[in-house]
């Protein structure tokens, strides 16, 4: 709660040297989503499921400085997501300080908790929210510099670098630092992105990420993390989006060197994860939607074997109608595959239908 | 005959406009678009504002199709993702020219579109450039 207090009162306290009025903005972004799975080899895998979620975003700026808040409240989770405040160094260079979330994600970057910007109901797997079996942090706590380096009239390369506390390994998955609620214990997670983007104008964007993570464990929290004192994550991938007339591609293909720290001594692994997104504006109103999310050696890993959750591979297609400037129903059918027991896959389909909406 | 002729035609143009204060004559199209588009464009180091209209329906249509080249939900949609993305501000909205004015007093670095005879009659105003005329 004092680092809390730190990041508002900074922001605030030095808000006065602004030269302009400054200003404030609120968005709310809710959704409902009902989700089926079904399972013909193993029953125990269905469910049926109803989730209801606010995302409530706040933001103030002034000519030096800019602060962040969004705080999400569902029916199964009531966390503050990111508390960020930033320095503005000149036009193109900002210093955040506080909770954000992690740039070496790129969806994660893009669409954050806001549902109703994604297209998509779900979430590709390698950029699933740590409490979802997200194989890599989400959130990290400290400091990120973003700098953007325009290349004529309409282009720029954008550099971001950010250093932080990186969550822990606790039951069955990370957990990144609550900062209403601080813990000791978090290790040291550093990541960079570089983003080429054609035109400023547009959303195309090719671009690196880099992270490094060091995940302290807690080795008491499962009976399966007893011998496990860290896990050390590195990963570098590549991503890309693209729109060209009514066709919008999105990709990351990210490959992860891990380190298994046990008492009896160091056990590494790698794999590789992505996917391909296509979408196809039939209409202002109407968009068709298909992903594919693959993923090699992944069998292999112990490291995926501790997120119950965590999909191996999906083959999704959906359906969206946008309505009444600010909300949206989507459809959403797939052909999914997680990790087992003893490294093998577990199959099942999923259907999901969700409304969406953004106020004001 | 000239004069109607000339009235007419100030009728049917949306110009780019800022206070007395603003400290320059004239920003480009593309610079316009990308402060409209929450891209930072400054002057002296001071970030330029955008301003836009809540209730006039045909002279926001002609500035998204003419200036900004996107749909009215493209265009607010890429508002709410720089607002998600990097908490940067949605232009200001106002509803009314004496709102407009006050916004453009009380931040001098700020720009706004208007019909070209309001902007004329309108001595607090200057017209830094001409966003669209009808031919």
């Amino acid at each position: 709660m004092a680092l809390v207090r730190l990041i508002v009162l900074t922001t605030f306290a030095l808000s006065p040297f602004a030269r302009a009025e400054p200003q404030q903005d609120m968005l709310f972004f809710t959704s409902v989503e009902g989700a089926d799975m079904y399972a013909a080899s193993d029953p125990a895998l269905e469910d049926t499921d109803i989730h209801a979620k606010v995302d409530f975003l706040y933001s103030y700026n002034s000519d030096r400085f800019r602060f962040l808040a969004e705080y999400i409240l569902s029916d199964e989770e009531s966390e503050l997501e990111r508390l960020q405040a930033a320095w503005k160094i000149d036009n193109k260079t900002r210093l955040w300080f506080g909770r954000f979330h992690a740039i070496s994600k790129y969806w994660t970057s893009e669409f954050h908790h806001g549902q109703f910007m994604q297209t998509s109901i779900s979430r590709p797997a390698m950029d699933a929210w740590e409490d979802e079996s997200g194989p890599s942090p989400s959130h990290i706590t400290g400091v990120w510099l973003d700098h953007e380096h325009s290349v004529g009239q309409q282009s720029a390369i954008s550099f971001g670098l950010a250093a932080g506390l990186a969550p822990k390994f606790a039951g069955q998955q990370l957990r990144p630092l609550d900062i209403l609620s601080p813990d000791s214990g978090h290790d040291l997670a550093i990541s960079a992105r570089l983003i080429y983007r054609p035109d400023v104008l547009s959303n195309n964007q090719i671009g690196m990420i880099f992270a490094r993570d060091d995940i302290s464990v807690v080795s008491d929290s499962a009976p399966n993390l007893a011998d496990l004192s860290a896990i050390r994550l590195r990963n570098i991938g590549v991503f890309a989006n693209w729109s060209w007339q009514d066709w919008r591609l999105s990709t990351n293909w990210t490959y992860f060197d891990i380190d298994m720290h046990y008492n009896s001594g160091d056990v590494p692994e790698n794999f590789l994860m992505g996917y391909l997104q296509a979408e196809y504006q039939v209409t202002e109103n109407w968009t068709i939607f298909g992903r594919t999310e693959q993923a090699d050696k992944e069998d292999n890993s112990v490291y995926l074997q501790l997120l119950p959750e965590v999909i191996a591979h999906r083959g999704m297609l959906g359906v969206r109608w946008d309505f009444a400037d600010s909300q949206a129903l989507t459809l959403e059918a797939a052909a999914t595959s997680i990790q087992g027991d003893n490294f093998e896959h577990e199959d099942f389909d999923e259907l999901r239908l969700q409304w969406s909406a953004v106020f004001p | 005959m000239l004069l109607m002729v000339q009235a007419s035609w100030a009728e049917r143009a949306v110009v780019l406009v800022a206070s007395k204060d603003f400290p320059a004559d004239n920003i480009s199209t593309l610079d316009t678009r990308k402060i409209y588009l929450g891209v930072s464009v400054a002057i002296d180091g001071k970030n330029i504002r955008a301003i836009r209209w809540y209730n006039d329906e045909r002279l926001n249509q002609i500035f998204l199709q003419s200036v900004i080249a996107m749909s009215h939900r493209s265009y607010e949609r890429r508002l709410l993702s720089m607002v998600l993305k990097f908490g940067s501000p949605r232009p200001v909205e106002v509803d009314g020219q004496d709102e407009l004015v006050a916004a453009l007093a009380k931040n001098p670095m700020s720009i706004a579109y208007m019909w070209k005879r309001d902007a004329e009659s309108d001595t607090r105003l200057k017209i830094i450039r001409v966003l669209w005329q009808e031919n």
